[in-house]
């Protein structure tokens, strides 16, 4: 009976810590007043619709939405045929390689968004969206390696012996039988490359600017200058945003298996 | 079968990085025929058989199909099957199109594929399973997809790579029987790579014996049963007794004995257990072990040649563990080797 | 495993230049310039910055702020895995999923909600004064300790995700047999739990500590310019000050830091991995 009064007194604090505050956002979120208060002054919406009716948010929405979606299928694209060669060739430098993809998880996302400004934006004129773009590809590239290793590692490769047997190229054999058979690891890792990259803030501070901005840089300029609820209920629409994708990730690929 | 070589693998060698795998190896093989590459792990059969695939580079030689030099040949334009020893099914597709696929990718579709499908299915046995999914199967019925998925292709020479390993004792017998009938109703070229020597015995019209990348013996299924060449494959197939011959001695693992008959000229002579007379000889031995086998009973006698192993009617009355017996190592019922070690 | 060079290279070459082109080469110049004078080359920039209180005491707090969110994490953390793998097979998975939750959500909601809670009108204030603990609001807000709790809560949950597995590869019966063996919980603990679950703890540990070394988000919201961290310090060097040297300065402590850090993880791994 101590042990149950333990587990359950340890597993409500810690989950009122974690998830508390979450909850209390979301309460917030939904106040009739006009400053941000807990518990929240009358229930109304009008918060929730203001979010979307602040131009910079909708911009800034639609820039992170194209930059997680973009940067994670580049990162993909770049991702699979390293993590192929990895896995099924005998490649010189392989540790090399390695070193290479994983760097974006070692060096803090800061540095590389101030490196990228001084020396790529400034110097050569490359556009700010260009340069962001091309960061929240790096930075999504080791989660895209790293899932779809394990996903290959899995996968026995004498299958694309067979199918080079029965007349298939190489290429042939990759597209008909490798990548079907990884499919589930690829989707995996593109939604976690996309929470990544959407809910990322270091990469972005330096590679802001007129019209090129994302969302959680936005909403952190924005609670700067406003202290009402409206960032409040941006954060709570985010969080079930973020969720409802996770979630839906596991019901219907059984994501966590891959990750 | 003719008598002309179909496929030859001259002065072949083969290498994985900077260790060498199989040395200079030269085979040929006769078209319709049944041939089995026997030997332990790591003795580089499956090596070999890889690289009659086209699926491991060759460091120098050739290989050579039908009269043609296939040595810089890529593997998907080399007409050879292989069943794979996990069977290597697609397990996205169904059985239907894990057989299809080499078909499709020659441009086939429709009826024909149909028919050409169906054929290869009905062969192995399995014409009422097209539309199942592979995890549905079991381990034999996957083997037989595998085995049709390569068979409609019309390979020139279709190869298996420890094709019962997998399988049951009841489900080995009857594959067994099953691929000796599909080899003689195809015709097709076949070599399968195995490490049991029972299979290599029931199957083959050939077999060549491999030791550290280097064919120890080739021969008939008769002449390796009964006319080893070597003590490795002696050993391999059999016979537990093994001495070495110095002049008119008999050199054991533990000490010599000499032979009062003459000896043949031979490096060594291997006899079974149930070649060894107990109970009369000139050689005497300490009984250390009996089991009990059916029909006979097996002694292990601790002698000075070593460990020696008989095998005796069972009818006979049983003798104790600690006896001295007298026991005999007949030269004209060992099989003579040329080579030993 | 194929053996053709060339194609390899092919495939891995794209990824791996444009990592290099994107990270290695302008983070490479970054840190470069901390080392770069007029008349060449010195580090007399990393005297200088050194000997500048106000980088002390940025470069301590940052360390201090670190090991001491990684302590508690490891406190908590151990309490609350322990409690989870005890817990039956159904609820436990959903417990799991209720302790990953909070990763998916963006840390700049995450954090934000402590404004609402540790703020001047804030939850705690309104509680400590119904309950008459004090008499005006305690400011919370822009002090280690907000930090300090927003980073607990961002990667507390790391550490317990560590922990969990650790102690679900435990051998089965360890805990009862040391007990029967006459073991109290103390000696339970810290003879065979902790000794079975350090590569847990160490894996746990270095994700929190980089974790909350290279925070820029907490910092920034609850700590603001009187509680800098080494990332909010960057940039301010960059936006305020425009001292790039600075700036480089401090990239290579961060990025020294959190390659020690994961240079440590990948040899426990590996040391696992050759078992």
């Amino acid at each position: 009976m101590t042990q149950k009064l333990y587990t359950w007194t340890i597993l409500s604090l810690v989950l009122v810590f974690l998830i508390g505050p979450f909850l209390i956002i979301t309460a917030a979120s939904f106040s009739a007043g006009d400053t941000l208060a807990f518990p929240p002054e009358g229930f109304s919406f009008k918060w929730i619709v203001k979010v979307f009716t602040v131009e910079s948010f909708r911009e800034s929405f639609v820039t992170s939405i194209i930059l997680a979606v973009g940067g994670t299928l580049t990162a993909l694209i770049l991702g699979i045929p390293a993590s192929y060669a990895m896995s099924r060739y005998k490649l010189p430098g392989a540790e090399t390689v390695r070193f290479l993809v994983s760097l974006p998880i070692v060096v803090p996302g800061i540095i590389v968004g101030l490196a990228l400004l001084r020396y790529f934006v400034i110097p050569l004129g490359i556009s700010i969206s260009l340069a962001l773009f091309v960061a929240h590809t790096a930075l999504v590239l080791p989660y895209a390696v790293r899932v779809v290793s394990a996903s290959l590692n899995n996968l026995r490769s004498d299958m694309e012996e067979a199918a080079v047997l029965l007349g298939s190229t190489r290429f042939g054999a990759f597209m008909r039988i490798v990548l079907p058979n990884i499919r589930g690891g690829v989707l995996a890792a593109f939604i976690l490359g996309f929470v990544t990259s959407f809910n990322q803030v270091p990469v972005s501070l330096f590679l802001s600017g007129p019209g090129v901005r994302t969302l959680p840089i936005d909403m952190l300029g924005y609670m700067e200058i406003v202290f009402d609820p409206s960032i409040a209920a941006l954060s709570s629409l985010l969080a079930f945003f973020s969720i409802g994708i996770v979630f839906a990730a596991e019901r219907f690929l059984g994501f966590s298996r891959y990750v | 079968m003719s008598d002309a070589p179909y496929l030859s693998l001259e002065k072949l060698t083969l290498a994985y990085g900077k260790s060498i795998a199989v040395e200079n190896l030269d085979l040929t093989i006769r078209k319709g025929e049944l041939l089995a590459l026997l030997g332990p792990s790591g003795c580089g059969k499956t090596t070999t058989m890889r690289s009659i695939a086209g699926l491991m580079p060759v460091k120098s030689g050739r290989i050579v199909l039908d009269g043609k030099d296939i040595t810089r040949v890529s593997a998907n334009r080399r007409e050879i099957g292989l069943v794979f020893q996990s069977y290597a099914l697609f397990p996205h597709l169904s059985v239907f199109e894990n057989v299809a696929f080499g078909l499709r990718l020659q441009g086939m579709s429709g009826a024909a594929l149909t028919e050409k499908v169906d054929t290869g299915l009905r062969t192995v046995g399995l014409s009422d399973f097209s539309a199942r999914k592979i995890p549905e199967l079991s381990g034999g019925q996957q083997q037989r997809v595998a085995l049709a998925r390569s068979l409609v292709m019309k390979p020139k020479v279709l190869m298996l790579d420890e094709p019962l390993s997998n399988l049951d004792a009841r489900l080995r017998l009857e594959m067994r029987t099953e691929l000796q009938r599909v080899q003689k109703e195809s015709g097709v070229t076949m070599i399968f790579v195995t490490h049991d020597q029972v299979e290599a015995l029931a199957l083959a019209d050939r077999i060549v014996v491999m030791r550290n990348g280097v064919i120890e013996q080739i021969g008939t299924p008769e002449e390796i049963y009964n006319k080893p060449a070597s003590s490795f494959v002696a050993d391999f197939v059999g016979f537990e007794n093994i001495a070495t011959v110095v002049g008119n001695k008999l050199v054991g693992s533990a000490g010599e004995v000499t032979c009062p008959a003459t000896l043949p000229n031979a490096a060594g002579l291997a006899w079974r257990p149930h070649a060894v007379p107990l109970g009369s000889g000139p050689y005497r031995g300490t009984v250390r072990g009996v089991s009990y086998a059916g029909s006979s009973r097996e002694y292990v006698l601790e002698t000075p040649l070593g460990p020696v192993k008989t095998e005796v009617d069972a009818a006979l009355p049983t003798h104790q563990i600690g006896t001295e017996l007298a026991f005999d190592l007949p030269p004209e019922a060992a099989a003579p080797l040329r080579k030993i070690g | 495993m194929f053996q053709n060079r060339t194609e390899a290279l092919a495939l891995a070459l794209p990824a791996a230049l444009f990592a290099a082109i994107v990270f290695l080469v302008p983070v490479a110049i970054l840190l470069s310039e901390g080392f770069r004078t007029a008349d060449g080359w010195s580090i007399q920039a990393y005297i200088d910055f050194f000997s500048m209180p106000l980088n002390q005491k940025v470069f301590l707090r940052t360390l201090r702020l670190g090991l001491t969110v990684t302590f508690v994490a490891a406190i908590i953390g151990y309490a609350a895995a322990y409690a989870i793998v005890t817990l039956p097979p159904s609820s436990k998975g959903k417990m799991i999923g209720l302790v990953v939750l909070p990763l998916m959500i963006s840390p700049v909601a995450r954090t934000y909600a402590w404004i609402v809670i540790l703020g001047r009108t804030g939850i705690v204030n309104q509680a400590l004064m119904t309950v008459g603990l004090t008499d005006g609001p305690v400011r919370f807000l822009f002090t280690e300790t907000a930090v300090f709790i927003g980073l607990l809560q961002l990667f507390l949950p790391l550490m317990i995700i560590s922990l969990i597995s650790a102690l679900e590869n435990l051998p089965r019966d360890a805990v009862p047999a040391a007990r029967v063996l006459g073991a109290n919980w103390f000696q339970v603990f810290w003879k065979v739990l902790l000794p079975l679950t350090r590569e847990g703890l160490v894996i746990g540990g270095t994700l929190v500590f980089t974790g909350s070394l290279t925070a820029y988000i907490t910092p920034a919201i609850l700590g603001g310019s009187k509680v800098l961290m080494l990332e909010t310090l960057l940039y301010q060097q960059v936006t305020v000050a425009n001292n790039f040297v600075s700036a480089s300065i401090i990239a290579l402590i961060l990025i020294l830091m959190s390659f020690a850090a994961n240079i440590l993880l990948r040899r426990i791994a590996s040391a696992r991995n050759s078992k």
